[in-house]
């Protein structure tokens, strides 16, 4: 018998319209996808909403198109589905590399893109029972005052662990939102936001509907590391895709997960670009990545390991993909 | 007992092990209570607090899922087997009798999910090879045998065809 | 079906499944948590928020008063302290005045359902005045520390010292001498069956049924009996199918008598459940332990002498704290041949969960010290890591310096056959870069010959019954945990009788209905009870004899039993199916039941020494290894690609079984190695999950080639010996060897998860840059 979670209500509208009309009736409501984020939190005590609204009626999102151009991908496709899509995988390979290392297959039935994209954040001080969080006083990110991580600053340093957000962003995604006001898109990188707390810029009232892809012929990889080769989440992933050869990149697009409170687009690869993929380059790489991924002690493995892991990951993946060795997930 | 009204419940309909049942259901009721204190089906087993051991994999429509992180009331509708529906017609599915005789199981605890998970992997891919079978039990932790046997009767079974 | 044929080696033949297993692949075992709950409460704990306190008040009563609320428990409830050593009690099932780590139990509430319970411990309000906290043993050591316990001053639980042979002329006879320091973070069993306790009070018959997830029934009963001043008459102890143990609960544990407790004011059923993370605070595991050890050797590699200081961090009760301190020191011994020993433990107690048993209990961590500077030192000396090995082996039979008895020794055989399996010879040095092997020894005891209630009986009993209708039912009280103890014992009884295994029944685990048993740990079923088993098995087997005799009007003499059936030697056309011969026994007598019985000889229960019995044992286990691993300098990654192991369980009565135990505790020592550890920040164990309790999984669990030697131990059951915890302790050093091969990087500290092995490899660099520096400097 497990512990019981708080009564709520689930709701299972069948359409985004109503999924929305649903959050704007329910101001103490949470969407659920998968569940495999989620209902974990809720098991321990991590919020109370009296309302869930389930996103598995709605068809619309549950479904990817692929075509010559570009892919569609609903919110709703499991990571599952996306590892069963051939032609996606042979389009955007960084994507398939990074689902095959999210949790374990049992979980990849039921989670989403959407839930993967918009996985909380994560710290050891925050992913604990009521009576451990309780105990320690709570922290920033959910009752509490003070960030354990970094008690003297004022803001909270939560991590986010999801694995396909990088992979997208070095393929240049968009994400479609719909929200009361109707819908838009934007670039996924602005899906984001430096704050454990509250790294989603979404409204309140606003769903993530999918992702859209465009083809642009580029070698992409995914690799992450963790304690296990399952059922972990990165202490420190890592996307690249690239256009070009050894002796000189066409395009070079880098990003992290696992390091900060947001997936971080690597700046400044394009002064890179033209460049001989040579011990230079991967030393600048290494250096761009070592600025940029800001891990803090959110996790047991050291702050360090994970910087160091994520320049290591960068730089071997963009020498494996610009000398043509698939083997990089 | 206590003094809020009590949960609010829905009736849900689910195959469950062929057979369609129908129970009122909380909204917040995980799956893997629902199978094992209203349906009585206790050979699913909860290992951890929430989506870490796989101990309480079942599959929904064919698929494996932790059952304790699902919803009992998102199954409305669906079809929901669990280690008790394997044995068919007097005789041990391919996979128990594989773990059975293979000594897969030793203490027995995880033996449960991983039998599901396992099937899961051999319906979508009948011969799968040793990473194959490592990979779709990776979500299913063993703490007794060090996953040798459970990996030799898994190939033992799919050698054994359906 | 033979499983056990004599003359047959282990690796030919194959063992039988459990007798258990179609329950388990079915989902028919009932484990606690599946038993009929109709109409019983639920019990909850209320746990302590604080590290180190004084309780200054404690109210339960707005939990009393909710409604639904049926009985509430506190400190108040039990005045008993409790615990497995009858020299060491000093823990309460729930905290009294004083509080000593987070997560402690306090009181304890039993209502209608889960969320009343629930709401009922958000009522409970507790008062404290903190008292200073210490999470390691040197703070807790400090000659100012506050002191968890009155009694014991510098808040050692104990402190060992002993000497054996002449030390130092052990160090002055060495060419070598070297020392290290090795830090073994704490682990956890894991087991993956929650812990969980129904219990049962009638008020009116007075009686209490307690089924829960305990190792040892008879201590839990024990321990029950004097925490709720009951008879131990009026207690009933039955054992659900449990899901496995390592060691977490071979001692009486807190919910266990907790809820025995809510029973009995609730005078109904209750049952409790604990979640993943109470597990961990539970705890009951390998302490976090540093280990000095300093070694002589000659050039040959002979070891000279042998000194050793072990500091566990124990926790805040005593438990087993005493038998591990006790253990580490012992167990230095038994494998190698040591001229001289010297050895000092401290046992700590700490403001942290409690340590206990886990599986190699106390051996594994000083062992893992010994064969990392072994390993060393032979390098030092470019002797092999094989060879420094074989010059050391011991000669059975022998004794110890600490008088451990040693009458069956199969580690020659086990090093012979994982060097040739690995491909040592030809392959180490020549792997791919990045790659390396290593190896490794360790032994472990078949049960201690002296256990921790001494009460002068036998140290195991087991009965069979045999009734009309041709069933032969063993009953015992060993409990089997999944390690296959009911299928050892009901092979050790069908060869005995020479029927097929199929035609026994065991009943296992019931007070009221088996034998006494002291429990599964140690790995003492095995042995012990093996041999009752066959005791009991050989009495029966004269009953039938006689009674087929009478029946053949033969002599008994003549009278052969084979394949499960009986007939005259000297007219073997007169053949009697068992069941003839079972009525005929029956006959003017009824049911048979036979007691058999096996018991440890004084030469077998340790010096004497204080302390001596720990450590003593009928047999030891003794096991090599070779593991081949892969070191990824970018990320620090370590992966197992293979194991090779061999041991020396003296004969193998369920090969499947052996193999499985194997299997299972290289694997355990594995995950040691690399991933497992419990992290506390201020006192709250931040690894309370099995997300960040990384256990293995099955992607970097590599595949382990297994070899079973037989040595045939003279007193052995068949002449069997233990098979689950020796080959465990090894397989750590055989990694960390196997990563000194790869990288040239000798590690200090367990386990080697990425970033540790990622620091390692720094510091390699910058040490390579200073002496590069260093060389090119005028």
């Amino acid at each position: 018998m497990t512990r019981p979670i708080h009564d709520f209500r689930l709701l299972r509208p069948q359409s985004v319209d109503a999924v929305i009309e649903a959050r704007s009736m329910h101001e103490n409501s949470r969407i659920v996808a998968g569940g495999t984020d989620l209902i974990v939190n809720l098991r321990r005590g991590i919020g109370r909403p009296s309302v869930l609204i389930s996103l598995d009626g709605v068809e619309e999102i549950g479904q990817t198109f692929v075509s010559p151009d570009g892919a569609r991908i609903g919110s709703g496709v499991t990571i599952a589905a996306v590892l069963a899509d051939r032609e996606l995988a042979a389009k955007f390979p960084a994507l398939a590399a990074a689902a095959m290392t999210i949790a374990g297959p049992s979980h990849r039935n039921l989670a989403t893109v959407g839930g993967n994209l918009c996985l909380d954040t994560r710290c050891i001080y925050y992913n604990q029972s009521e009576w451990w969080r309780a105990s320690n006083g709570y922290c920033l990110k959910h009752r509490g005052e003070v960030c354990h991580v970094a008690p003297q600053g004022d803001r909270c340093h939560a991590v986010f662990s999801g694995d396909l957000a990088p992979a997208l962003l070095v393929h240049g995604a968009e994400v479609e939102l719909a929200g009361s006001g109707g819908r838009r898109r934007m670039p996924l990188a602005d899906l984001y936001r430096e704050d454990g707390r509250a790294h989603l810029t979404l409204a309140d009232d606003e769903i993530l509907v999918g992702v859209h892809l465009k083809h642009e012929s580029l070698r992409s990889g995914y690799a992450k590391v963790r304690t296990r080769k399952a059922m972990d989440f990165p202490l420190a992933g890592v996307a690249v895709a690239l256009d070009g050869n050894v002796g000189a990149l066409r395009a070079l697009r880098v990003a992290l997960t696992g390091t900060n409170s947001c997936p971080v687009l690597l700046q400044g690869t394009d002064e890179l670009l033209g460049k001989p993929v040579d011990e230079a380059l991967l030393k600048s790489i290494d250096k761009l990545v070592q600025r940029q991924a800001q891990p803090v002690r959110t996790t047991l493995a050291s702050a360090n390991y994970r910087r160091l892991a994520a320049a290591g990951l960068a730089r071997r993946l963009t020498d494996s993909l610009a000398t043509g060795n698939a083997s990089v997930s | 007992m206590s003094s809020q009204p009590p949960p609010r419940k829905q009736i849900v309909r689910m195959r469950v092990n062929g057979r369609w049942r129908e129970d009122a259901v909380a909204d917040h009721a995980l799956l893997v209570d629902y199978l094992r204190e209203t349906a009585g089906l206790t050979g699913t087993k909860t290992g951890c607090d929430g989506g870490e051991c796989g101990a309480c994999a079942v599959l929904v429509d064919g698929v494996a899922v932790p059952s304790c992180i699902t919803l009992a009331a998102r199954c409305d509708g669906h079809s929901v087997e669990t280690i008790e529906g394997m044995a068919q017609g007097g005789r041990l599915h391919r996979l128990q009798k594989a773990f059975h005789e293979q000594l897969g199981a030793q203490c027995g605890f995880c033996t449960p999910g991983m039998i599901m998970a396992a099937e899961a992997l051999l319906r979508k891919n009948p011969k799968p090879t040793e990473a194959e079978i490592r990979s779709a039990l990776s979500g299913n932790l063993c703490r007794c045998t060090g996953y040798v046997k459970i990996v030799k009767a898994v190939q033992i079974a799919a050698e054994a065809g359906s | 079906m033979n499983a056990s044929v004599p003359g047959t080696p282990a690796n030919a033949r194959r063992g039988i499944p459990l007798v258990d297993g179609v329950e388990k692949v079915t989902g028919k075992a009932r484990y606690t948590a599946d038993l009929d709950r109709t109409g019983a409460l639920v019990g909850r704990i209320y746990r302590s928020p604080v590290n180190h306190a004084e309780i200054l008040r404690l109210d339960v009563s707005r939990a009393r008063a909710l409604p639904g609320v049926i009985a509430v428990v506190t400190g108040d409830d039990c005045p008993h302290p409790y615990g497995v050593l009858p020299v060491a009690m000093n823990e309460y099932p729930m905290a009294r005045d004083r509080i000593r780590y987070r997560g402690e139990p306090i009181a304890a509430v039993a209502a209608v359902d889960a969320e009343t319970a629930e709401q009922a411990l958000a009522l409970i309000a507790l008062e404290v005045r903190e008292l200073p906290a210490y999470f390691a043993s040197d703070e807790a050591r400090a000659s100012d520390a506050v002191l968890l316990h009155e009694n014991k001053e510098g808040n050692l639980e104990r402190a060992v010292h002993h000497a054996f042979g002449d030390i130092d002329a052990g160090f002055a006879e060495a060419d070598l001498v070297r020392e290290v320091s090795i830090d073994c973070a704490e682990v956890n069993h894991a087991q993956i069956e929650p812990h969980a306790a129904l219990a049962e009070f009638d008020p009116l018959t007075g009686r209490l049924t307690m089924q829960s997830v305990s190792q040892v029934g008879y201590y839990l009963h024990l321990m029950l009996a004097r925490c709720l001043e009951m008879d131990e008459s009026r207690i009933r102890m039955i054992k659900p199918f449990i899901g496995g143990g390592f060691g977490a609960r071979v001692e009486a544990l807190n919910f266990e008598v907790i809820t025995a407790l809510l029973a009995r004011v609730a005078e109904a059923k209750v049952y409790t459940e604990l979640t993943r993370e109470e597990c961990f605070l539970t705890h009951r595991a390998r302490p976090q332990t540093t280990t000095k050890l300093k070694l002589g050797m000659a050039k040959d590699g002979r070891l000279t002498a042998c000194e050793c200081e072990v500091i566990q961090r124990g926790g805040a009760y005593a438990g087993y704290g005493i038998v591990t301190i006790l253990y580490a020191g012992a167990l230095l011994q038994g494998l190698y041949r040591l001229p001289a020993v010297k050895y000092d433990g401290y046992r700590v107690y700490t403001n942290l969960p409690p340590c206990g048993a886990m599986r190699g209990h106390g051996a594994v961590n000083v062992r893992h010290t010994f064969e990392v500077l072994l390993d060393r030192m032979a390098r030092e000396l470019g002797l092999d890591p094989f060879d420094v090995r074989r010059a050391n082996l011991l000669e059975a039979p022998t004794r110890t310096l600490n008088d451990l008895m040693i009458n069956s020794y199969g580690l020659g055989e086990c090093l012979e056959w994982v060097e040739k399996a690995s491909g040592w010879r030809e392959r180490r040095g020549k792997l791919a870069p990045g790659k390396g092997l290593g190896m490794a020894c360790s032994h472990y005891v078949s049960g201690a010959a002296k256990p921790v209630h001494w009460t002068g009986e036998p140290h195991a009993v087991i009965n069979v019954k045999l009734d009309w209708d041709g069933v032969v039912t063993v009953l015992t009280g060993a409990p089997e945990i999944g390690q296959g103890s009911s299928t050892m014992a009901v092979i050790a009884v069908a060869e005995t009788l020479d029927i097929p295994p199929d035609w026994l029944r065991v009943i296992c685990g019931d007070s009221e209905v088996t034998p006494k048993d002291n429990g599964a740990y140690s790995s003492r079923i095995t042995f012990m009870v093996g041999n009752a088993a066959i005791d009991a098995a050989r009495k029966l087997k004269g009953i039938l004899v006689d009674a087929a005799a009478r029946k053949l009007q033969a002599s008994p003499d003549d009278v052969e039993c084979a394949k499960g059936s009986f007939r005259n030697a000297r007219s073997p056309e007169q053949v009697l199916p068992f069941i003839d011969v079972v009525r005929e026994a029956l006959v003017n007598e009824g049911t048979i039941t036979v007691k058999g019985t096996f018991t440890c000889p004084p030469e077998a229960q340790g010096g004497k020494h204080r302390g001596g019995a720990v450590g003593s044992t009928m047999g030891f286990s003794y096991a090599a290894q070779v593991v081949e691993a892969s070191i990824d300098e970018v990320t620090g990654e370590v992966t197992v690609d293979k194991v090779w192991v061999a041991l020396d369980c003296g004969h193998a009565i369920n090969p499947l079984a052996v193999e499985g135990q194997i299997e299972g505790s290289v694997w355990m020592g594995m995950g040691q190695a690399l991933s497992e550890e419990t992290r506390y920040l201020d006192g709250l164990p931040a690894h309370a999950s099995l997300l960040e309790y990384r256990v293995p999984t099955s992607n970097e669990s590599p595949p382990v080639d297994v070899h079973i030697v037989e040595t045939n131990d003279p007193n052995g059951p068949f002449g069997a010996k233990e098979a689950s915890e020796g080959a465990l302790a090894s397989a750590m050093p055989a990694l960390v060897a196997a990563i000194a091969d790869a990288t040239g990087i000798d590690l200090d500290q367990l386990p080697v998860t990425p970033d540790r092995m990622m620091d390692a490899l720094i510091e390699r660099r910058r040490r390579a840059r200073r002496e590069a520096t260093r060389k090119v400097a005028p």
